[in-house]
């Protein structure tokens, strides 16, 4: 767990007695130049093109066989965009757009080390605040659903008292949010783990849409998220383990 | 949060492909159109290009522009200026630019030696 002095809670005083989670495993890159949100969404599930400052979207790298590379968000921050990600994937989310920039005007950076993330869950974002963020001096708060906000936090000045990411967990659970690294991995595609929302059917063509198009126009998607009786239901299966419920990707 | 905004953050290396003195052949059904698309001036030039999306990660781009801002190798056939943007060449080496007349998904089509699959359209290709 990093060092973390409190701050979060002076500059951002109504998430004082919500709780928040360090993401340990998340990243962060810069993606820099004209032409990023065209690029992200040529390789992408979601239509990015319409992000404006201010404005957060979240968007999965797909490969072509329709399995996740990574779920990012994507922060338009005016000059830039800032993608948090999970840092297990980085490199291969990395390797997948890197050597697909050819011509294009985009440069990426990664800038995990000089930021810690958090969770703010439990939360009841206002549903017009939802999609969008606000900075004061390091710290970023994004709205990405009308229950979680993700808070990015210059090195070393994030908040005090953190919850364990066990009750991140059970609040997932509850509410059945898929993460980074339990269901979403690789191994499954964005309709198997509850990304639905992510995937734009109308945005045209990018690397494992026609799979996607094709689940969803034949209704068939195979295995779907899932809340499970954690004594009844198949350990292999499970994605997230609970106490009495858990979650898990099974056949529908 | 904390961008690097000083610049003191390195990019992320990026693989640069290896630029390739780019062949390439275009059928007579396809001179033919591009006759007709240029017309007597032969100012203008064809730019052979590659973005990246598509549902197989690769998308071909045709345009007849004056110039480009990009760093382009200049080829000319048959009368014809080609432009090949240096940074796509590796994927373009060997193609044959031809023009299939149908109804539907008729136009110009581009064979690529390169590509180990495509997607039904052809516009697409990995």
């Amino acid at each position: 767990m990093p060092n973390l002095p409190a701050v979060v809670g002076s500059l951002f005083p109504e998430v004082k007695s919500l709780p928040i989670a360090a993401l340990l495993d998340a990243s962060l890159t810069v993606w820099r130049g004209k032409d990023v949100l065209e690029f992200i969404d040529g390789l992408s599930t979601n239509k990015v093109t319409e992000l404006k400052s201010g404005q957060l979207i979240r968007t999965i790298f797909t490969d072509s066989n329709a399995k996740i590379i990574d779920c990012v968000t994507l922060f338009h921050m005016g000059e830039f965009v800032v993608a948090v990600g999970h840092l297990p994937f980085l490199d291969k989310l990395l390797k997948h757009t890197s050597r697909r920039i050819l011509g294009q005007d985009v440069t990426i950076t990664d800038i995990t080390q000089r930021n810690d993330l958090f969770i703010e869950f439990d939360c009841i974002n206002d549903s017009a605040d939802v999609g969008t963020f606000s900075s004061e001096g390091d710290i970023t708060r994004g709205n990405i659903t009308s229950s979680y906000s993700l808070i990015v936090v210059g090195k070393g000045n994030g908040p005090i008292n953190l919850e364990k990411f066990e009750k991140f967990n059970q609040w997932r659970i509850i509410n059945k949010i898929p993460w980074h690294g339990y269901e979403i991995t690789n191994s499954f595609h964005p309709f198997a783990c509850g990304l639905e929302d992510l995937v734009h059917l109308q945005k045209g063509c990018y690397i494992g849409q026609e799979i996607l198009a094709r689940m969803h126009s034949r209704g068939r998607q195979g295995k779907s998220l899932s809340q499970v009786d954690t004594l009844t239901c198949k350990p292999s299966s499970i994605t997230t383990m609970g106490e009495t419920q858990s979650l898990a990707i099974i056949r529908c | 949060m904390d961008c690097g905004t000083c610049d003191s953050a390195d990019p992320v290396q990026m693989v640069k492909p290896e630029v390739i003195n780019v062949n390439l052949t275009i059928s007579e059904m396809a001179k033919n159109m591009l006759s007709d698309a240029f017309g007597d001036d032969r100012s203008h030039a064809l730019l052979v290009g590659v973005l990246s999306g598509g549902c197989s990660g690769y998308m071909y781009d045709l345009q007849i522009v004056e110039s480009t801002d990009q760093d382009c190798q200049e080829l000319s056939i048959d009368g014809f200026r080609v432009l090949i943007p240096k940074a796509s060449s590796h994927l373009l080496d060997g193609i044959e630019i031809d023009y299939v007349e149908k109804l539907m998904g008729g136009g110009f089509k581009i064979i690529n030696p390169n590509a180990e699959s495509s997607c039904g359209c052809g516009e697409s290709f990995s």
